[in-house]
């Protein structure tokens, strides 16, 4: 397995468009380096965000960590990439077990076994399932499979300040938090577009708050954060090796939006997108308004 | 400064060669001009041409002591990452880059199909004028 992963490692650093991340990230999940497999199926996604074997991956690494509202995402993102993914079926399938509706992780195997009726493991599964419990009343318990994700104790979500509701009233003016952002500490409440142009990650590339949405409104946090990891490392780097100092912002004018990009605390980093009818001097005030309130957020978390 | 292929004598500074075989010499007198624009925005410490694809130098007109090569590499790794993430976002296709530090800015504008204007300046700059000079080289050299 060692060797897996240092040839798998070796091939990405040949070539770091590869889609092998997705087995890297995969043999590092099953070592039990849950976090550096993250990492690696992020930072993939973000170069190939319709890969849905990557997904796939990114939902089993999310189980493992006991994510399971974002395993099911993923899952169902995968679905949307590729309907008959078996994999992605048996994990909706145990997303759904583990959630009480054993109706629908029942559904879940019979698709995944009407696409491939040799799949063993979903066989086992349903048997089991049909055999220890009764359809009304199956328990919320592990599914029996040695295939499926297997969860470890739940990792506790961001807290919200006592201050912040959830976010569902954190648009701009109290405005409805838009139909495809997820819920997330309200930190930007009163910001023009708090959860669907500003996002705060820590330095692992993980979302804190706020959000992005896609123009169709799919909520694209998790990708952009992944990123924008990156980009910070990247920055870091550069202001070192040129004597620069601390870096303060990074302003990328694209042709749809502008973004601005700062460090936050230690570690943290907040992405502010605003179209390009906004000026730039004016973003980056907007966006230096954000940091000083994403800063005060930070602190009060003990961050 | 220096300029590959066109050092000033008396400027004092470090001649930098080119990393390697420029373009013809109308071309390199092109790039060349445009980099003394640039240099004359206040501020500035130097500024190059630089390959997208490889983060290696064209051309470049630097102060003595302004690492070329690794400004060059910085640039456009750093460059790759933002556009990446710029992707990401939907924000599409970035034009323009500027990374500001306690000690300085990094300016990056991009000349598709395959080049970069790098500027490296000190906290004086003037950013909105140096980001003109920067964007019109690079229309020029994309038309």
């Amino acid at each position: 397995m060692a060797d897996d992963v240092r040839s798998l490692t070796a091939a990405l650093a040949r070539d770091p468009s590869s889609l092998r991340y997705a087995d890297l990230a995969e043999s590092l999940r099953r070592r039990g380096q849950r976090d550096e497999a993250l990492r690696v199926a992020l930072h993939g996604l973000a170069r190939h965000p319709r890969h849905a074997d990557g997904h796939d991956v990114l939902a089993r690494i999310y189980s493992d960590l006991g994510d399971l509202d974002r395993a099911q995402l993923a899952w169902g993102k995968v679905l949307e990439l590729a309907p008959e993914h078996p994999g992605a079926l048996k994990g909706v399938a145990f997303v759904r077990f583990r959630q009480g509706d054993a109706r629908a992780a029942v559904e879940a195997l019979e698709r995944a076994l009407a696409i491939d009726p040799s799949d063993e493991a979903a066989q086992r599964a349903l048997e089991s399932m049909r055999r220890d419990a009764p359809m009304a009343d199956l328990p919320t318990a592990e599914l029996p499979t040695a295939e499926l994700p297997t969860p470890v104790a739940p990792v506790p979500a961001p807290p919200v300040p006592a201050a912040a509701s959830p976010e569902a009233g954190a648009g701009s003016a109290g405005a409805a938090r838009p139909s495809g952002a997820k819920a997330r500490p309200a930190v930007f409440s009163g910001f023009d577009r708090a959860t669907a142009d500003i996002l705060l990650l820590d330095e692992r590339g993980l979302v804190l708050a706020g959000g992005l949405l896609a123009p169709n409104g799919a909520d694209v946090s998790e990708v952009a954060a992944a990123g924008l990891a990156g980009v910070s490392g990247e920055a870091a780097r550069t202001a070192q090796h040129l004597a620069l100092g601390g870096w303060r912002t990074i302003v990328a004018e694209a042709e749809s939006a502008n973004l601005v990009v700062a460090p936050v605390g230690s570690g943290a980093l907040l992405l502010v997108r605003r179209d390009r009818s906004m000026p730039v001097g004016l973003a980056l005030r907007f966006a230096e308004r954000a940091r000083g309130t994403a800063s005060t957020w930070l602190e009060g978390q003990g961050a | 400064m220096s300029a590959p292929g066109a050092d000033r004598p008396g400027s004092g500074a470090a001649a930098a060669p080119p990393a390697r075989s420029g373009p013809g010499s109308s071309a390199a007198d092109e790039l060349a001009r445009a980099l003394d624009r640039i240099s004359r925005v206040r501020g500035m410490r130097g500024s190059m041409w630089v390959s997208a694809d490889d983060g290696l130098p064209v051309a470049q007109l630097l102060m003595e002591g302004v690492p070329g090569r690794a400004v060059a590499a910085l640039a456009a790794s750093l460059v790759r990452k933002v556009s990446g993430s710029a992707g990401a976002v939907g924000a599409g296709r970035v034009r323009f880059v500027q990374m500001e530090a306690a000690g300085g800015t990094l300016l990056v504008a991009l000349a598709p199909p395959d080049l970069l204007v790098v500027a490296l300046a000190d906290g004086r700059v003037n950013v909105g004028l140096a980001r003109l000079e920067m964007m019109r080289a690079a229309a020029a050299v994309a038309r």
